[in-house]
C-alpha cells in the first residue's frame, strides 16, 4: 500500500491541491452549519423579520455552492491522478513487453499479459480516485471540525477525541476477522462459483450423453450452498459496521445529553452553540466512516498493483547493437562459443560453428533440444549469455539493428497475420513502396494470387484479428510473399511438422528453392528431403550441439543420425 | 427498463427477502430522518424550558432511533444480500434452461472461446441490479415520500420544496445521466476492445513485428489506444464525479430552501418556530442518502447491456427438430449435396459433400487442418443445420428425428472433451448412471487407465489429467455408453501410438458390428478400415480402402509420402 501511496505523493501539484481543496470543503462545511444556526436562532428565538435574513440567506448559499464546488474539485482531482497513474502503468508495461525479448517464443502467457495491462490496471484505479482523496480529507476536514467544536465546547471536543479513536482501531481489528474468515471459506467459495462455468462449458457433453436436464438441481444446488458461505462472512463484515455505527451513535449521544445537560441544567452555553455542535458532530464521525469503506476499495487495488510491480521487476535482458552496416549479399556467420541460458526453462550449450555464404543449413534434434531458441539467437532475437555471433567478422552487437534486419526473412510455422488488408500484410516484408505488379508477380509466385484474385475486394480483403480467417496453409504463402518482397540475404525456416494441403507443400519447396539461390537458409528441418539437401546439419541434442556435417559426414561419423533417418524410414506403420 | 423485465421478474421471486430488505432499509433511513428530527425538535424545546423531562426524553429518543437505525442498517444488508444471492441462483438456474436447448450448436456457431466466461460474468455483473439499481431508488423513495408526508403536517410548502429535490435526485438526475452514459458507453467499450486486441497483437506478432522493424511503431501505437482508452475512462469518472455532485448540490439545495421557506412562514406567524429546527435537520438527514444514486447510472447501464446480451445469445432460434425416435439395431448415416458455413464467413467449410455409412462399416476421414473434417462430422452429429443437402439417419431424415434420440444413439469423442469437477466415477457416471463399479473398471482397463482408482479427483476442466489421459477417459466413457454409432475425432491424437493401437484394437472388438466414423490425423493404421475419406477445403478429394487409393497414386499417396518423410 505504501508503494501506490508514494506514487500518489510524487504528485506533489495533485496532493497538494487536493489537501487546498479539502481545506476550503472543510471551511464551507462549518460556513454552512453556522449560517444555518444563525438563521433558526434569529428566526426562532430573536423573532427577525424574513428581510432582514436575506444577507445570512445569501452566506448560506455561498457556503453551500463551495462546499460542492470544493468537493467536485476533489472528486475531479482524484479521477485525473487515477487516470494520470494508470497511464503511467500502462506505459510502463508496454514498455517492458516490448524490451522483452523472450516473447518472441513464449505465447503462451499473452492472454495473461493482456489481462494485466488491461484489468489489473483498471482496478488500481479505486485507489486513486476514491481512497486518496478521502484519506486527504480525513486527514484534513474532522480536525478542522474538531478545533471549531473545541472553540464553542471543549468538553464536546473532548468526548469527541475519547471516542473517536476507537473507530480505526475496531476497523483495524474487524478487518483482520473478516479477512480471516474469508480466507478459511476461500476454497469453498471458489468452488461453488466455478460450478456454473464447469457445466456451461461441459454442456455440449451434457447434451450429448442426454445429462443436461439433471444439472438443473446441480447448479441451484451449489448457487445456495455459495450463498450460504458468503452470507457467513459478509454476517461478520456487517457486524463490524454495526459495531462502528454503534461507537459513533453512542460518542453523539452523549455529546448530546452533555450539551443538553449545559443547555436545560445549567443554561450554560446558548441554543445558537448547542445547535450548532449537533449539526457538525455526525460530519465528524461520517467522515471517519467514510474512509473506512474507501479503505476497502484500495484493498483490491494494493492486490492487482503488486501483480502489475511482478511483471514490471522481471529481469530484462534487452538486445544491444551497434551502428556498423552490413552489405545487403549473404553474410558469413561464425558462432563463437554461442550460449543461452534463462531461468530453468531453455538453455543452450555453448555452440560454435561456420556458415559460409549461401550455405542451406539444417538444424535437426527432438522438440525441446532447443532447435527454436538457436534460431532465436541467430535470428538476433535473444541475445546470448555467451560467447559471440560474427557477422562477416563483426559482432552482432556492433551491427545496426535496422541493417541486420533488413537482411532477414523469418518464416515460422504459424506465421502471424495483423488486423489489416492482405496487400498491407504483404507489403510488411519490404521497406519501400510495392507497385500492384510486383505485388501480382510475388504473389504468384507463393502461389496465392489464384485465391486473392477471387476475393471480392481482391488485395484489399482485410484479415487478421474480426477479418476473413485464413487457413494454415494461406498463411504460409503470406510469409513467402513477404520474403519474395523483402528480398533477404538470410532466411530463417520453420518447416512445418504437419497439417498442411499438398499444394502448399509444393509451393513451399519451390519458393525456397527460388530463395535459395540469392540468400542464406536455415531451416529447422522436418523432412528428409530438406535434410539430405543441407550443405550443413546442425545435430542438437538437450540444449547440446552434438554433431555438425552435411548428410553423408553425419551417416559416417555419428551414429544416433543414422539411428534417427532409420527410424523415420520404419515409422509412420503402426 | 424493458430489457430488464425478465432480471426484475427473477429477483421479486424472492419476495420475501426482498420485501424485509426493503422493509429494513425503510426503517433504518426513517430512523436516522428521527433522530435528527427529534434532536432538533427537543434542542429548541430546551432552548425555552428548564424542565428535565425534556433532557430525559431527549437522551431516549437519541438512543432509541440510534439503536433502530444501526441495527435496520444491519438487518437491510443482510436481507438484500441474501436476496441477491438468491436471485443469482435463480437467474444462473433460468438462463441454463433456456441455454441447454441451444447447445451444442451455439458454441459451435460463435466459435469463440470466451463465450461461456462472458456468460458467467454478464450473470456475475447482474447481481447489482439488486443492491445498486432497483433497491436505492425504491427505499430512497418510500423514506422521501413518508418523511413529506410527515413534514406536510407543519407546513405544505416545506414538503412541496422536497418533493421537488425527490423528483430532481431520484429521477431527473439519475435519467439524465443515464441516458448520458448510454451514449458514451458504446464508445468507451469500442476503445476498450480496441486496446485488448492491439496488445494481443502485439505480443503474438512480437517476433514478425520485431523482424519486420514495426515493433516501435506498434510500441507507440498500442501507446497511444491506452492513453486513448484511459482518456474515455477518465471522461466516465468525470461524468460520475459531476452526477455525484450535482445530486448533493441539489440536496443542499432542498435544505436551503427549506430553511428558507420555514423562515418566511415563521417570520410571517404561519408556522411554529419550534419545529423549524427539526424540518430543517430531517430534509438534511433524508437526503444525505441520495448520494447512493449517483452510480445509479453506470449500474444500470452495465445491468441493462448485461441483460441484453444475455438475452441475445439464449433468443437465437433452436434447431428445428421433429419428434420421431431413432430405431436401436444397425443403422447407416446419410449425406446427400451436403454444405454448410458459418456464419458471417463467406466460403463454404463444407462444400456439396455426399456420404453414404452403411452400417456396421469404418471410416476414417482424413485432410489436413481446416479441411473441413471436424465440420463434417459436426454435420453427421446433426449440431449444425445443412444450408444445403439432406442428412438422414437409419433412413430417416434428421428434420423429423428428435435431436436427443440422435444422440442417444451414438458415442462420441469429440476433440475437446469435457470434465467436471468430481470424480473418474462421476465423469463415467455421466456416460451410464446405472454403470456398476465393475463395469466402470472394466472400461478404463481398456483404454489401459486400469491404474486410475474410481474416487480420483478430476479437477475442473480435467486439468489434472494429461492430454492423452483425457482422451482415454473420453473414450472409455464412450465404450460404457455402448451404442452402435462411434464418432471419433482424432480421439488418440495425444496417445503414444502403440497405445493408440491397442485401444482402436479394444474399441473393433467391442464394437464388431457397428458404425465407425473416425477422423485421423496421421495416416498410419488406416489399412483396417473399410473407407477413406480424404478432404481439402471443404470437398472430398477422393475416397476408397487404403489399398485402393495407395494403388491409385493420386492424392492420399502423396500425402502418405510427405508423412513419411516428416521427423516429428
Amino acid at each position: 500500500m505504501n508503494d501506490l501511496k508514494q506514487l500518489a505523493f510524487q504528485r506533489k501539484k495533485s496532493m497538494l491541491f487536493l489537501a487546498v481543496a479539502s481545506f476550503l470543503k472543510g471551511v464551507a462545511t462549518i460556513g454552512q452549519a453556522l449560517f444555518f444556526v444563525f438563521i433558526a436562532d434569529r428566526v426562532f428565538l430573536q423573532d427577525a423579520s424574513f428581510e432582514s435574513l436575506l444577507p445570512l440567506f445569501g452566506g448560506l448559499f455561498a457556503a453551500i455552492l463551495l462546499r460542492v464546488g470544493a468537493g467536485y474539485a476533489i472528486g475531479r482531482a482524484g479521477v485525473n491522478l487515477a487516470a494520470d497513474v494508470k497511464n503511467e502503468f500502462r506505459n510502463n508495461l508496454i514498455k517492458s513487453f516490448a524490451e522483452n525479448p523472450l516473447l518472441s517464443a513464449s505465447q503462451g502467457q499473452s492472454g495473461q499479459k493482456v489481462s494485466l495491462l488491461m484489468d489489473a490496471v483498471d482496478e488500481v484505479d479505486g485507489f486513486f480516485s476514491k481512497y486518496i482523496p478521502q484519506m486527504i480529507q480525513t486527514y484534513i476536514i474532522p480536525i478542522l471540525l474538531l478545533g471549531v467544536i473545541f472553540t464553542q465546547n471543549w468538553t464536546s471536543a473532548a468526548i469527541i477525541l475519547i471516542t473517536a479513536p476507537f473507530i480505526p482501531v475496531f476497523m483495524a481489528m474487524v478487518g483482520k476477522g473478516t479477512k480471516k474468515k474469508a480466507d478459511e471459506k476461500m476454497e469453498q467459495l471458489s468452488q461453488f462459483s466455478g460450478t456454473f462455468l464447469d457445466i456451461l462449458q461441459g454442456l455440449s457433453t451434457l447434451k450429448l450423453f442426454g445429462q443436461a436436464e439433471k444439472q438443473q438441481k446441480a447448479i441451484r444446488k451449489s448457487s445456495l450452498s455459495f450463498r450460504d458461505s458468503t452470507m457467513e462472512v459478509l454476517k461478520s463484515a456487517f457486524l463490524s459496521s454495526l459495531m462502528l455505527e454503534y461507537i459513533s451513535m453512542l460518542s453523539i449521544g452523549i455529546i448530546a445529553l452533555e450539551i443538553g445537560l449545559r443547555l436545560v441544567v445549567f443554561d450554560s452555553i446558548s441554543f445558537f452553540t448547542a445547535f450548532f455542535i449537533l449539526i457538525l458532530v455526525p460530519d465528524f464521525f461520517n467522515l471517519l466512516k467514510d474512509f473506512g469503506s474507501a479503505f476497502h476499495t484500495a484493498r483490491g487495488s494494493v492486490s492487482a498493483a503488486n501483480q502489475i510491480s511482478a511483471e514490471l521487476e522481471k529481469s530484462r535482458s534487452p538486445l544491444t547493437w551497434g551502428s556498423e552496416t552490413i552489405a545487403s549479399e549473404p553474410p558469413h556467420l561464425s558462432l563463437e562459443g554461442l550460449s543461452f541460458q534463462y531461468g530453468e526453462g531453455f538453455s543452450l550449450a555453448p555452440l560454435a560453428g561456420e556458415i559460409p555464404p549461401y550455405s542451406q543449413v539444417a538444424i535437426v534434434g527432438k522438440s525441446g533440444s532447443g532447435k527454436t531458441t538457436f534460431m532465436h539467437l541467430l535470428a538476433g532475437l535473444f541475445p546470448q549469455t555467451e560467447g559471440r555471433l560474427m557477422i562477416n567478422g563483426v559482432p552482432r552487437e556492433n551491427i545496426a539493428e535496422k541493417s541486420w534486419f533488413d537482411q532477414l526473412s523469418y518464416i515460422s510455422q504459424n506465421p502471424y497475420l495483423f488486423a489489416g488488408t492482405i496487400r498491407e500484410n504483404m507489403e510488411i516484408g519490404a521497406d519501400r513502396p510495392i507497385s500492384d505488379e510486383e505485388m501480382l508477380a510475388a504473389a504468384e509466385k507463393a502461389g496465392i494470387a489464384e485465391m486473392v484474385l477471387t476475393l471480392e475486394q481482391g488485395f484489399e480483403t482485410r484479415i487478421g484479428e474480426a477479418g476473413r480467417g485464413l487457413s494454415g496453409g494461406e498463411k504460409q504463402r503470406i510469409a513467402l510473399v513477404r520474403a519474395f518482397l523483402k528480398r533477404p540475404s538470410l532466411i530463417l525456416f520453420d518447416e512445418p511438422t504437419t497439417g498442411l494441403d499438398l499444394r502448399t507443400e509444393q509451393i513451399l519447396q519451390n519458393s525456397l528453392r527460388e530463395l535459395q539461390k540469392t540468400s542464406t537458409v536455415i531451416t529447422v528441418a522436418h523432412r528428409l528431403h530438406t535434410i539430405k539437401q543441407a550443405d550443413l546439419i546442425f545435430f542438437l541434442e538437450d540444449g547440446k550441439l552434438e554433431a555438425a556435417g552435411n548428410h553423408d559426414q553425419l551417416l559416417q561419423n555419428y551414429r544416433p543420425y543414422g539411428e534417427m533417418l532409420a527410424a523415420q524410414q520404419g515409422g509412420g506403420v503402426r | 427498463m424493458n430489457e430488464l423485465k425478465h432480471v426484475l421478474k427473477l429477483t421479486l421471486m424472492e419476495k420475501k427477502d426482498v420485501s424485509i430488505a426493503i422493509l429494513f432499509g425503510f426503517l433504518a433511513g426513517i430512523a436516522s430522518v428521527a433522530l435528527m428530527g427529534s434532536s432538533g425538535y427537543l434542542i429548541s424545546k430546551a432552548a425555552l424550558t428548564t424542565q428535565m423531562t425534556t433532557l430525559v426524553v431527549m437522551a431516549a429518543c437519541l438512543k432509541l432511533f440510534g439503536f433502530a437505525s444501526a441495527l435496520s442498517r444491519y438487518g437491510e444488508r443482510l436481507y438484500s444480500h441474501r436476496a441477491t444471492f438468491t436471485m443469482l441462483s435463480h437467474l444462473r438456474v433460468s438462463f441454463f434452461e433456456r441455454l441447454a436447448p441451444l447447445a451444442p450448436g451455439i458454441f459451435g456457431k460463435y466459435r469463440s472461446g470466451d463465450l461461456l466466461s462472458r456468460i458467467v460474468g454478464d450473470v456475475e455483473s447482474l447481481q447489482n441490479f439488486l443492491l445498486r439499481v432497483f433497491y436505492p431508488p425504491v427505499v430512497l423513495g418510500i423514506v422521501l415520500l413518508s418523511t413529506i408526508f410527515f413534514s406536510s403536517f407543519f407546513s405544505m410548502g416545506i414538503a412541496v420544496v422536497m418533493l421537488i429535490g425527490l423528483l430532481l435526485t431520484v429521477v431527473a438526475v439519475p435519467a439524465l445521466f443515464s441516458i448520458r452514459k448510454r451514449r458514451s458507453d458504446g464508445k468507451l467499450r469500442a476503445d476498450r476492445g480496441n486496446l485488448a486486441v492491439e496488445a494481443t497483437e502485439f505480443l503474438y506478432g512480437f517476433r514478425d513485428l520485431k523482424i519486420h522493424q514495426k515493433l516501435d511503431a506498434k510500441e507507440q501505437q498500442l501507446k497511444s489506444d491506452a492513453a486513448y482508452y484511459n482518456e474515455g475512462q477518465k471522461k466516465e469518472g468525470l461524468e460520475e464525479n459531476l452526477a455525484q455532485s450535482i445530486n448533493s448540490l441539489v440536496a443542499l439545495l432542498v435544505s436551503f430552501f427549506v430553511l428558507g421557506v420555514g423562515a418566511y412562514f415563521v417570520a410571517a406567524g404561519e408556522l411554529n418556530g419550534l419545529y423549524l429546527a427539526m424540518l430543517v435537520m430531517i430534509s438534511i438527514a433524508a437526503f444525505e442518502n441520495v448520494a447512493a444514486m449517483a452510480a445509479f447510472p453506470s449500474y444500470f447501464e452495465e445491468s441493462r447491456k448485461a441483460a441484453v446480451r444475455l438475452e441475445e445469445i439464449v433468443a437465437e432460434p433452436a434447431l428445428q427438430q421433429g419428434i420421431v425416435k431413432l430405431p436401436s439395431g444397425p443403422l447407416d448415416i446419410k449425406l446427400t449435396g451436403a454444405s454448410f458455413s458459418y456464419p458471417g464467413e463467406k466460403s463454404l467449410a463444407v462444400d456439396d459433400v455426399s456420404v453414404h455409412l452403411k452400417p456396421g462399416t469404418k471410416t476414417a476421414i482424413v485432410g489436413s487442418s481446416g479441411s473441413g473434417k471436424s465440420t463434417l462430422m459436426q454435420l453427421m452429429l446433426n449440431v449444425f443445420p445443412l444450408d444445403h443437402g439432406q442428412l438422414s439417419i437409419g433412413g430417416e431424415p434428421v428434420e423429423t428425428l428428435a435431436q436427443e434420440s440422435i444422440w442417444q444413439e451414438m458415442n462420441v469423442v469429440l476433440q475437446e472433451n469435457h470434465f467436471f469437477y468430481g470424480t473418474i466415477r462421476s465423469n463415467l457416471l455421466i456416460a451410464d448412471p446405472r454403470a456398476s463399479d465393475e463395469q466402470m473398471e472394466q472400461a478404463l482397463a481398456k483404454v489401459q487407465l486400469e491404474l486410475f482408482p474410481l474416487e480420483m479427483n478430476v479437477e475442473e476442466k480435467g486439468q489434472n489429467l494429461s492430454g492423452g489421459q483425457k482422451q482415454r477417459l473420453a473414450i472409455a466413457r464412450a465404450l460404457l455408453k455402448g451404442k452402435s454409432l462411434w464418432l471419433l475425432d482424432e480421439p488418440v491424437s495425444s496417445v503414444d501410438s502403440l497405445t493408440g493401437h491397442t485401444i482402436y484394437q479394444e474399441l473393433f472388438q467391442q464394437g464388431e458390428n457397428d458404425l465407425f466414423v473416425i477422423i485421423s490425423h496421421d495416416l498410419a493404421g488406416l489399412e483396417k478400415m473399410d473407407q477413406i475419406i480424404v478432404m481439402e477445403n471443404g470437398r472430398i478429394v477422393e475416397t476408397g480402402s487404403y489399398e485402393e487409393l495407395m494403388k491409385k497414386k493420386s492424392y492420399f499417396h502423396q500425402l502418405k509420402q510427405i508423412e513419411n518423410s516428416v521427423f516429428a
